[in-house]
């Protein structure tokens, strides 16, 4: 770097003796390169003298990014929670609802309709629930009026395996009770009717008679209509509820590789005679829908920890301004000693940087921290992602970089013999 | 005790032709012509004020004049970048200050192994001369002590070191006894005889007569002009020639 008086003067005919009378000039002096080592030790030997005020401008680094840090680590470790959820309940199940008909009457589905989807290629099982009219009461005196938002449904015997309900006492409606006036109830059914258990003594007042609480279902997240259903067998609702014997509800598994096809036609399969009425759904896209992170308020959060970050880095910036005008001498000596003023800015640049990346790590380990108790109490895997802890490192560099910038510059601009001058 | 290279004639150490320096309004230096060479051991007296900081100032290249020439070792500072500038500092001019300038909380060692810092030796080298430099001032007992565990006296030994750690020919002293009692005060202007004689120039600022008048030269500052010049004085300890007209 060469400054204008190197210009102004180099070529002045300056010597007042004859060129001759005078040894040669020698070289000109090149100052040397310092290690990069020794930049980190100058740069950290501003920091080791002062570590209450370092700790507390490097919190405020840390503090924005573990915010950001632990947002991020959050939302991941709950997406990771739905994702290996899903992959436990299956993303191949699809359903099939009639829909409104045009004269916005409860549509229902052709009897047929199991059998019909049965026969596409790549299914690989289907069952149904029908729902009927009837209603369930803990006993024969409460008023009709209060059902308690429970529904009465015919379910076919293979209903459990194909939409992955779990039985938690009892058994399953077979073909030996499904002919009785057998009931199984799911979990908030159940609850609701004061049931706990199952057994032959166990009695719920169903459609005007008393029916055998047979067996009880766990919640289902996949289908959470299951859980307020009390379910009966297909051939006792057609003879004692009244019902019809015609689908409410198509369950199919279909395979992994081909559910977008088989989705594709399973409403025109269902229903041929209106394919555009039957509704087609994915429980598991509806679930995932329902669970999936509140993008906004990851945003909105993810804002915060950048405000605070900001904030830190003026707290840095604060630091560094106060560092240089309380060692002006010191960098008088170092000038004195041959350092340049690229030097000088290189070392409070560098401590700048030692100073956030200080916070920056802390930061990062804080949000590591956070993600992992939070997760921990909600019981999910703790994930923070690579990119996340590279990010928050990285903008601390930057914030530190800017921070340091001006008061580097300051310091580099002190002239000497003034910087001495200071006590 | 003369080196060769001194009868020879050699390039002075420092030159200063007509030497002028204004801070504004205030006139430190008015043509100040001073000639100091290789090997010389010369006291800068002079009133409060007079400029002695700025004339030392100036030979050492932390400030340049406003108006004349100033050759350090050779080279005229006129024609050297502030970069170029920081280099000839780093090797070839020790500083010395009345105020010490010792980091708080950084040992002796370390302290003076920033001396060749900016010189471009590794660390471990640094440090090797460093041991060797605080030997060589008496303090060897006293390596990893901090400044405030160190008597004044000490101090100004150890700021002495750092400035003579790569032997610049040029040691510059501004008032390096004037923070110390005259005990301390003899034993640092001992050292400074000492290294004179192992062949550094050395150029001391002192408000001291007594001292000044058992150094070899005495230079008289008063505003802003080298007032008086007593020349090399004829002493058995430094038998240099007068300085001849150029
Ligand atoms: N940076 C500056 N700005 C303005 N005036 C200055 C500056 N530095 C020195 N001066 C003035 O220049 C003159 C010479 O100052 P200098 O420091 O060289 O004196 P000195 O001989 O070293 O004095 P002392 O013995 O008290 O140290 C003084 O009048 C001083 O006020
Ligand atoms: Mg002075």
């Amino acid at each position: 770097m060469s400054t204008p008086d190197t210009m102004r003067r180099a070529g002045r005919p300056g010597a007042r003796l004859p060129v001759t009378a005078r040894p040669p000039a020698p070289p000109r002096p090149v100052p040397a390169r310092m290690a990069v080592r020794d930049v980190v030790r100058a740069g950290g030997s501003g920091l080791r003298s002062r570590p209450l005020r370092v700790f507390l401008s490097a919190l405020g680094i840390a503090i924005g990014i573990a915010a950001m840090v632990a947002v991020v680590g959050i939302s991941s470790s709950s997406g990771e929670n739905l994702d290996r959820r899903l992959s436990a309940l299956g993303t191949n199940l699809l359903t099939v609802t009639p829909g409104q008909s045009f004269s916005g009457d409860r549509a229902q589905l052709p009897a047929e309709s199991v059998a019909m989807i049965g026969n596409l290629p790549a299914v690989e099982s289907v069952s149904a629930l029908g729902k009927t009219d009837a209603k369930v009461y803990r006993n024969d005196h409460v008023p009709v009026q209060q059902t308690g938002g429970l529904t009465v449904s015919a379910a076919r015997a293979d209903l459990p395996g194909t939409v992955g309900a779990d039985i938690t006492d009892g058994r399953w409606l077979n073909a030996a009770n499904g002919r009785y006036p057998a009931v199984v109830l799911g979990a908030r059914a159940a609850a609701q009717l004061g049931v706990h258990r199952a057994g032959p003594e166990v009695q719920v007042w169903l459609g005007e008679q008393w029916f055998t609480v047979v067996g009880l279902l766990a919640p289902n997240e996949l289908v959470p209509d299951l859980d307020s259903s009390a379910l009966v067998g297909w051939t006792v609702a057609e003879r004692e509820l009244g019902f019809a014997g015609r689908p409410t509800t198509l369950y199919t598994r279909a395979e992994e590789s081909s559910v977008p096809e088989v989705q594709a036609v399973l409403g025109a399969t269902a229903n041929p005679e209106n394919p555009s009425e039957a509704e087609v759904s994915r429980p598991s896209d509806v679930l995932a829908a329902k669970e999936a992170t509140d993008d906004t308020l990851s945003a909105l959060l993810l804002g915060l920890g950048g405000v605070a970050l900001l904030v830190g880095g003026v707290g840095v910036a604060n630091t560094m301004v106060i560092s240089v005008l309380e060692r002006r001498s010191e960098i008088g000596l170092r000038r004195s000693l041959g350092a340049t003023r690229g030097q000088i800015r290189t070392q409070f640049l560098a401590e700048a940087l030692l100073l956030s990346a200080l916070g920056g790590v802390g930061g990062v380990l804080l949000g590591i921290g956070v993600t992992g108790g939070y997760a921990l109490s909600q019981n999910w895997p703790s994930v923070v992602p690579v990119w996340a802890m590279a990010g928050g490192i990285g903008a601390t560099v930057a914030v530190g970089g800017l921070a340091g910038f001006y008061p580097a510059l300051r310091a580099a601009r002190l002239p000497p013999t003034e910087a001495l001058a200071t006590s | 005790m003369i080196r060769p290279q001194a009868v020879r004639t050699p390039r002075p150490v420092v030159e200063l032709t007509a030497v002028a320096k204004e801070y504004g309004e205030v006139t430190a230096l008015r043509g100040a012509d001073l000639t100091v060479r290789r090997g010389e051991l010369l006291a800068v007296v002079g009133p409060s004020g007079s400029g002695k900081s700025t004339l030392l100032n100036i030979m050492g290249t932390l400030d340049r004049p406003s108006a004349g020439t100033v050759r350090v070792d050779g080279h005229d500072i006129d024609a050297l970048s502030d970069r170029e500038l920081s280099a000839l500092r780093a090797g070839t001019i020790g500083f010395v200050f009345q105020q010490f300038h010792l980091a708080p909380g950084v040992p002796a060692l370390d302290s003076v192994a920033d001396g060749l810092l900016y010189s471009g030796t590794p660390r471990g080298q640094r440090r090797a001369a460093a041991e060797r430099a605080l030997r060589r001032v008496g303090l060897g007992h006293r390596l990893h002590h901090q400044p405030h565990q160190l008597s004044g006296g000490e101090k100004q030994r150890v700021a002495i070191a750092r400035a003579v750690l790569g032997d610049p020919p040029l040691l510059l002293a501004d008032e390096p006894t004037g923070a110390l009692d005259s005990r301390s005060g003899a034993v640092v202007i001992e050292l400074l005889n000492e290294l004179h004689e192992a062949g550094t120039t050395v150029v001391v600022i002192t408000h001291d007569r007594d001292i000044a008048a058992t150094l070899p030269r005495e230079v008289r500052v008063r505003d802003g002009r080298v007032e008086h010049d007593s020349g090399v004085r004829q002493t058995p300890r430094a038998p240099v020639p007068q300085e001849a007209a150029r």
